[in-house]
């Protein structure tokens, strides 16, 4: 069976204040047995989704919503093992252009249909490759089905192993074949009540308040899961959270959930734990694009500059009240793969900044440098302050700034489909594995107007394309990240997309909520191993 | 007609207000000395996050989450909620007046045409139709102002269309149309100087509701960046409620007595030119 | 009666075709359309699939052919599609409409409760300190702006004294018999309840206390005091009931208020109704739910409208005299 390393996860950091735990490792190994039994009401730091299942993914809330119903072939730890879920094994042939998968036998979806090695083939062909993973399965050419229990995926180019683990622990949930088959995938009625193969069933959506989901009685493993009932519920603003932890109404919520000031505040009562594991997977960033198509920001020398004049401390620490920590690197130093510390930074230093753009021949004339405009996705709180903050930060060196904080709909528009702006604030996110989610973000095939959270900046570097195409197919784990660290020392040096500060994610729980289990992605995992000390 | 001295000592009887006018006139001081006493850009940061007020004497109202000075931003902030509600007023008379006074002159079908124009933009929740016009025309202050007239004009027109009505009969201005006056400077010269006060006194309220709609759209988050609003304020320190809630409280503060003492002139105003009640 | 309630829903039509252009044309004029959105969020980043959504969503073709294909499904009470909720807009609508519902008669209660009472008491003891402190309290509720005053109450009575939750609905993930969930909803409707009715009580009370005083002065007040009524049936039976007809006008035209109202108050007590349904839909540009609300909304407030005709008729003697 699954080797799980039944770790206490939220126990440890009883007691202790968040910024404690922030780069703390995982401890306290207090192996109890778990309790079955008990009703979970969980949340996160956002909104409801706009159904709970989005096919091609739809961000954090409906992955969330839908995870504890539909199960992925294998899941991603924070100690970077891949564990089972519905397949046994992933074996890669010897020449990388193939993999084999033995799935999980007997097991059952929510209605009773049988789950075979067909639902997986469809899933790859129809789901997977077109829809859900965003490109990062182009070079799957089949998926056969050898037996009920096998099904091997072949491929027109190498693909290394933890490459492909990563996006069958990701974005690839399984869907059942005999609900999806030859309909519309938008509009199926099953996005708003999923059947699949997970711990819980859906009971009730109510719209605008909550969701509940009851145990799966026909589980593959008898053992799971612990609650005998799990509620996702949502509030529209933070405070609201932490009121409802206080009131008893939340037991354990995920991504920020509160207030930063709020959370030393609950976890000094004792009753209340935040740890910041399980966001490996997952981790976001602060991230600036500089618009390398106009004239002034097409030159790396002036890029460099500006990000001279920015305090990232002040950011990390006022703007997110210590949820973040400044970056060094696009890449966050949560992973422990593809980071690397010794890139090109940029210190705090206006004078420099000064001198640099002096030098790269914009000397204040009449007052200013240049006029720039900033435009910051004011989908979250913190990016409106931070455009405020770097209006005022470029100002001090000099530079008139126009700021724009449009709402969600005109900041996609103008950042990722009119690119109409000199500089922009937006969020960058992503897993472990660099491509493609990283990556497009600065290739020239990241370059897709109207695709969000691509290369805004059109920055475009023959040289940068050609190390990230190798990268892709290289099979050899070392080599890979020999690669990785070219290309971002490129990345670094040009600096057209930088991560400002990387953004720290807490998980708050009331402090008899336990997981026997350290999920490398906690928001998207299926929660089964939660349980409750009562 | 009423001689303003005899006007202002009716108006000067009622305490209240008296005490709403004081109100407002320490507002319009403050916002119009807002750049002589805080002459930096007020969304600037000057010092440590979250001062309470009354603790350190460089910073009287305390400091925002961000360290940003709230005194400077409450008095800035009066100048953008001033400006918004009197020319969200004056956007919204312009349009009642016009509406109200053709109906009502014209008649017919011209009349039944305007008022099931109106009777539509009242029939829209107005908080609503402000969100969508200020997110499709972008957030600025004059977006804002734009919207914030196109939901309060009605009531004007209705107002201005009775008071027309009531007047368009009366002997005087059968003898202007006698004499061969044209329709327009029949309006604008005899009837609307006639049906002008009571008008006055609705958009002096229509200014405290633009301030409320504007400190609405601000605290959903749809509000003006570039500027400091008091209702953005509220918005901004309602996710410090538990820790620092005068961020909430001193912005709200403000509001209320601005728009409870425009509630007090108009109630003032009322009292002064309503004959009935000056007869007691 | 029967004709003007005819009359009252022929008018409703073009009423509701001006709601659907005018907010038609409103959200063309948006940057920043529904697909952009839409594939933002479902990180959608396939130009194909990009183009395969807007075919989906019908966005192929010129905006003309939009509207009148929406004008006909409105016609046929198909209110469209949405995508975003995967379900038909009617069905999202119906779905959080009960919440609304609940939430505005419950807010439409306190006011008249209290503003009644409040322009009652002001009226009978008229140039009182009763009267001066209503009035005072009437414009400090008025000048408030609701969603401050819900977090000032929140910050009051669930935060520092614990006394009620501070968001929501219900209790959830708990099992209750029809009393106690009743129970349950009441609690958590209290002060959203009183937040938004607060302000609208505000004004019922100073036009109560008006009507009250002119009715007051009336000739057949005076008659019926000549009768040598008691004053308390005064008060009730002719004063009251005269004097409560401005109020029934004021409640009609400020239905759409109260509805807009409660948006704000949602956000605040994440009530799950109409409010944040809409709010989420103007900032995601999903403009089948924004038009099927406003218009929704529209047929509410016209209905309400006819509604309070009748009224009058009941209400006022002198009308139903013609």
């Amino acid at each position: 069976m699954d080797t799980i390393s039944r770790r206490d996860l939220l126990a440890g950091a009883a007691g202790l204040a968040l910024t404690s735990a922030i780069g703390g490792t995982a401890s306290g190994q207090a192996a109890r047995t778990p309790k079955r039994g008990g009703t979970l009401v969980g949340s996160w730091g956002g909104f409801e989704p706009q159904a709970l299942f989005v096919p091609p993914g739809g961000g954090s809330s409906p992955n969330m919503t839908s995870t504890k119903v539909l199960e992925r072939l294998i899941r991603l730890d924070e100690d970077l093992q891949f564990r089972p879920v519905l397949a046994l094994s992933v074996t890669p042939a010897a020449d990388f252009r193939s993999y084999t998968i033995k799935l999980r036998p007997n097991v059952k979806w929510h209605d009773g249909a049988d789950f075979t090695a067909d639902d997986v083939v469809f899933n790859a062909m129809d789901y997977w490759k077109p829809i859900s993973s965003g490109g990062a399965l182009n070079a799957l050419v089949s998926a056969e089905a050898v037996d009920k229990e096998t099904v091997v995926l072949k491929f027109n180019a190498t693909v290394p192993d933890f490459f492909l683990k990563s996006i069958l622990a990701g974005r690839t949930v399984t869907i059942p074949k005999h609900i999806y088959a030859g309909k519309e995938m938008m509009t199926n009625p099953a996005n708003n009540l999923p059947i699949g193969t997970g711990p819980f069933k859906v009971r009730e959506w109510v719209r605008g308040s909550h969701v509940e989901y009851v145990r799966n009685e026909n589980y593959w493993d008898p053992q799971l899961p612990y609650v005998d009932k799990l509620v996702i519920r949502w509030w529209r603003d933070p405070a609201s959270r932490s009121a409802a932890f206080e009131a008893g109404q939340l037991d354990f919520a995920v991504f920020n959930p509160i207030p930063a000031p709020d959370v030393k505040r609950l976890v000094d009562t004792r009753r209340f734990t935040a740890v910041t594991e399980g966001y490996k997977n997952t981790a976001w960033a602060l991230t600036t694009y500089f618009n390398t198509q106009r004239e002034i920001f097409k030159r790396a020398d002036v890029r460099r500059a500006l990000l001279h004049a920015v305090d990232r401390e002040f950011i990390s620490d006022t703007i997110y009240f210590g949820r973040a920590k400044p970056a060094t690197g696009h890449i966050p130093s949560s992973n422990s793969l593809f980071y690397f510390k010794d890139l090109p930074t940029y210190s705090f230093d206006p004078d420099k900044a000064g001198k640099l753009l002096d030098a790269a021949g914009y000397p204040i004339r009449n007052g200013s440098r240049f006029t720039m405009n900033i435009v910051s996705a004011g989908w979250f709180e913190e990016n409106v302050k931070a455009g405020q903050y770097l209006r005022q930060a470029f100002e001090d060196i000099g530079i008139k700034v126009d700021l724009a904080i449009p709402d969600r709909a005109t900041s996609l528009k103008r950042i990722y489909t009119d690119y109409e702006f000199d500089m922009a604030i937006s969020n960058n996110s992503g897993p472990l594995e660099l491509a493609p989610q990283w990556t497009q973000s600065y290739t020239t095939s990241g370059i897709v107007k109207g695709a969000a959270f691509r290369n805004a900046s059109r920055y475009s570097n023959p040289a940068l394309d050609k190390l990230v195409d190798q990268y892709l197919v290289e099979t050899d784990p070392k080599k890979r990240q020999a690669l990785a660290r070219e290309f971002q020392l490129i990345l670094a040096t040009e600096a057209p997309v930088t991560s400002l500060v990387e953004i720290v994610s807490a998980t708050v729980a009331r402090s008899d909520v336990r997981v026997a289990a350290n999920y490398a992605d906690v928001l998207g995992e299926s929660w089964a191993h939660i349980w409750l000390d009562r | 007609m009423l001689t303003f001295w005899t006007f202002a000592r009716k108006f000067a009887r009622n305490r209240a207000a008296l005490l709403g006018l004081l109100v407002i006139v320490a507002v319009v001081v403050v916002a119009a000395m807002a750049p002589v006493w805080f002459p930096r850009n007020p969304l600037r940061i000057v010092g440590r996050p979250e001062i309470w007020p009354f603790v350190n004497p460089r910073f009287p109202l305390g400091t925002d989450s961000l360290g940003r000075d709230i005194a400077a931003m409450i008095a800035h902030g009066a100048r953008t909620t001033l400006m918004i509600g009197i020319f969200a007023s004056l956007t919204a008379s312009l349009i009642g007046i016009t509406v109200g006074s053709t109906a009502a002159y014209f008649g017919g079908w011209v009349d039944e045409v305007f008022m099931r124009i109106a009777e539509l933009f009242q029939t829209i929740p107005n908080i609503i139709f402000v969100l969508t016009i200020v997110s499709i025309l972008g957030q600025t202050i004059t977006n804002i102002t734009i919207a914030v007239g196109i939901v309060t004009w009605t009531p004007i027109a209705r107002l201005t269309r009775a008071e027309f009505l009531s007047l368009r009969d009366r002997e005087f201005v059968q003898a202007c149309r006698a004499i061969g006056m044209r329709d327009l400077s029949i309006m604008v010269r005899q009837i609307l100087p006639n049906a002008l006060p009571p008008v006055i006194i609705l958009s002096s309220l229509v200014v405290a509701s633009a301030i409320l709609f504007e400190s609405a759209v601000s605290f959903l988050g749809l509000g003006d960046p570039n500027v400091a609003s008091w209702g953005g304020l509220i918005g901004d320190g309602r996710t410090l409620i538990r820790s620092s809630w005068y961020i909430c409280a001193v912005p709200g503060i403000a509001i209320m007595a601005t728009v409870l003492a425009l509630n007090l002139v108009g109630d003032g105003l009322n009292d002064a030119l309503n004959p009935k009640l000056n007869e007691g | 009666m029967l004709r003007i309630l005819f009359r009252r829903l022929v008018q409703i039509i073009p009423l509701i075709l001006g709601v659907i252009i005018m907010n038609f044309g409103l959200i063309q004029l948006a940057p920043g359309s529904f697909l952009d959105v839409m594939t933002a969020e479902q990180q959608i980043s396939d130009p194909a699939m990009i183009e395969r959504m807007r075919i989906l969503y019908g966005m192929d073709q010129p905006a003309a052919v939009q509207l009148l294909k929406y004008i006909w499904s409105v016609v046929t009470l198909d209110f469209g599609y949405s995508y975003r909720q995967n379900a038909p807009v009617l069905t999202v609508i119906m779905q959080h409409l009960p919440a609304t519902a609940l939430l505005m008669l419950a807010a439409i209660a306190v006011a008249l409760l209290v503003g009644v009472v409040a322009g009652v008491v002001a009226a009978v003891k008229v140039n009182t300190i009763w009267d001066n402190l209503i009035s005072l309290i009437a414009v400090f509720f008025f000048a408030a702006p609701t969603f401050w005053l819900g977090i000032m109450l929140t910050i009051l009575f669930s935060v520092k004294l614990g006394w009620l939750p501070v968001g929501g609905m219900r209790t959830v993930g708990t099992e209750f018999g029809a009393i106690a969930a009743t129970f349950d909803i009441a609690r958590h409707l209290l002060l959203p309840a009183v937040s938004l009715g607060l302000f609208y009580a505000a004004t019922y009370a100073r036009v109560m206390r008006a009507s009250m005083l002119e009715v007051y002065k009336s000739d057949f007040v005076r008659t019926a005091r000549s009768k040598g009524l008691p004053g308390f049936q005064v008060v009730v039976i002719h004063v009251l009931r005269n004097a409560l007809l401005p109020v029934v006008t004021l409640l009609g035209l400020q239905l759409g208020t109260v509805l807009g109202g409660s948006v704000v108050i949602e956000t605040v007590f994440s009530w799950p109704g109409i409010g944040s349904l809409m709010l989420d839909s103007v900032m995601s540009r999903n403009y089948p739910v924004v038009l099927g609300v406003l218009v929704m909304s529209s047929v509410v407030v016209a209905v309400a409208n006819a509604a309070v005709d009748i009224a009058y008729f009941k209400l006022d003697p002198r009308i139903s005299a013609r």
